[in-house]
């Protein structure tokens, strides 16, 4: 069992707040989408749950297996030790080691060293590509394979809850499609409860359970599947134009 | 025409004196080429271990490389609290590069002047049993006390880039400063991890110190002869590479030598940094740097 809520969550930079008054849970199992456009606060809110920015005020609770974390104040290296692992916006791999010592690092965590050989050979045969690449520079690969390694290396940490942050920026609309069914396959497979922030809605509600459309910080629409949120005159107007 | 006997004796002085170059590079290479640090205090702090050296050696009779070993766990301490200073009062406010500089170059003064009130500023030398022996193989005069330091060298290298490719936090040390973030991200301090690899370059000090002080007698301020050299080998080498680095402090070794014994040793530095031009010229990122 592994969840996240986020109660009366205030967040910002400096002076500036961003993210006011805001609560949203992910339940154990679920994908949960977060859309919204650019600048509404979606990476902030993904910044708070991992510890890289401190929150104003609110809380930010994980249950994992049966034992509750306030993750608000606690650092992310602690946070990452708990079984939270993010994808992280633009990749942020380390472009001068290898396909494999990328990999490698991501198993850090204490749990995670004692499975390396069996993670590293699941995330072989999940991107066989990395498999083909794995002495190349992560930095001389195309922007998908980096994506790929990118997952590839979160999932080396053995997480149980994992954020993805705009896991379709920078890629060829037929890559996002297939990173997206490829996280929902891992999910599956890993048996993950997913936070995914995403702009191209399209493509986030093909698998995500539920969603959550976030406008200027606040939590504006919130869509018990992926049905309501289609037809949901706010996406709409936010969206297409209509 | 040179006596071929002569110039093989000078290569093979070159490449001893190269390994120990290494000795005294390789902290380099890991603080400035791993870590982003810019430790100008490293020469002064190999000198410190030769004096370290060779007060175990002068009041306990210790063996000089078994002393450098010895030192390296105060010296790992001492290189821990220098980077928690340096990151509390530069790193962490964003001001590293400039400030980082004058920070180090004033340990490098301080160091120095602790040095002359604590030791004087007389030559010191070591005693054991090796030094002043020389083997012979065929034509070739092996000194022991310059074989005895590019063995060390050799062993500590091996050994760190065994624990930097092998380990969990060698794998971390190697990422730092590629991305902090990413590394957090990982479940890492890169705080810790750097503090840690930092005191494994100034550890790495101590030996060079006592490889140092096994090769030739030392004064306080000797350290900077040896900084040019050193750094020149970093960045020939190409920066994070220890086998380029000790490639390169090989090259430069062996390049004094040969000028030094064939023609006029004031020559020799001039010549082994006229390798640093043309190698950057055409290699911007050393002779075995990663590069993308």
């Amino acid at each position: 069992m592994s969840s996240i809520t986020i109660s009366h969550l205030g967040a910002g930079y400096g002076k500036v707040r961003v993210i006011q008054d805001l609560s949203m849970e992910v339940r154990s199992g679920e994908t949960v989408a977060l859309l919204g456009t650019n600048g509404n606060g979606k990476s902030t809110l993904i910044k708070c749950v991992m510890g890289l920015l401190t929150p104003a005020e609110g809380s930010i609770k994980a249950e994992i297996d049966g034992v509750t974390h306030e993750l608000a104040g606690m650092r992310t290296e602690d946070i990452v030790s708990l079984g939270i692992a993010l994808v992280p916006e633009g990749r942020r791999l380390f472009p001068r080691l290898t396909v494999e010592e990328n990999l490698t690092i991501g198993a850090f965590r204490r749990v995670a060293r004692k499975v390396l050989p069996r993670n590293i050979d699941f995330c072989f045969e999940a991107f066989p590509r990395l498999k083909e690449r794995r002495t190349q520079l992560a930095g001389s690969m195309s922007g998908g394979e980096q994506q790929m390694l990118a997952l590839g290396r979160a999932l080396m940490s053995e997480p149980r809850i994992l954020l993805i942050d705009e896991p379709s920026v920078g890629l060829a609309p037929l890559l996002v499609k297939r990173t997206i069914e490829k996280i929902a396959e891992l999910k599956q497979e890993k048996q993950l409860t997913v936070l995914m922030a995403e702009q191209n809605f399209h493509q986030a509600l093909r698998i995500a359970d539920r969603g959550y459309v976030i406008v200027h910080g606040e939590i504006a629409f919130a869509g018990n599947s992926a049905a309501e949120l289609n037809e949901n005159d706010l996406i709409k107007k936010l969206y297409m134009g209509l | 025409m040179p006596d071929p006997s002569a110039v093989l004796n000078a290569v093979v002085a070159g490449v001893l004196l190269g390994g120990f170059y290494a000795a005294v590079a390789l902290g380099i290479a890991i603080a400035f080429g791993m870590l982003d640090i810019p430790n100008l205090s490293h020469p002064a702090f190999v000198v410190m271990g030769a004096f370290a050296t060779w007060v175990l050696n002068n009041t306990f009779g210790i063996d000089p490389v078994l002393a450098g070993l010895i030192m390296t766990g105060p010296f790992f301490i001492l290189g821990v609290l220098l980077y928690r200073l340096y990151h509390t009062c530069f790193e962490s406010r964003g001001e590293a590069p400039l400030q980082g500089l004058a920070f180090f170059f004033g340990i490098l003064f301080i160091t120095e002047v602790v040095l002359v009130l604590t030791a004087g500023a007389d030559y010191r030398s070591v005693q054991a049993d090796y030094i002043g022996v020389s083997v012979n193989l065929g034509s070739v005069t092996l000194p022991l006390r310059m074989v005895v330091p590019f063995v060390v060298s050799i062993g500590m290298l091996l050994a760190l880039q065994q624990f930097l490719s092998r380990s969990f936090t060698g794998r971390a040390i190697l990422a730092v400063s590629q991305d902090k973030l990413a590394l957090q991200l990982m479940g890492v301090s890169p705080t810790r991890i750097k503090a840690l690899a930092f005191g494994i370059s100034i550890a790495t000090a101590a030996v060079a110190g006592s490889l140092l002080i096994i090769i030739q007698p030392v004064e306080p301020s000797i350290g900077r002869d040896f900084i040019g050299r050193a750094f020149a080998a970093v960045v020939l080498g190409g920066m994070g590479s220890f086998w380029g680095m000790l490639i390169a402090s090989i090259i430069l070794g062996i390049t004094e030598s040969i000028v030094s014994d064939m023609w006029n040793p004031s020559w020799a530095p001039a010549i082994a940094f006229g390798f640093l031009l043309p190698t950057l010229a055409f290699r911007s990122g050393g002779l075995l740097g990663r590069k993308l």
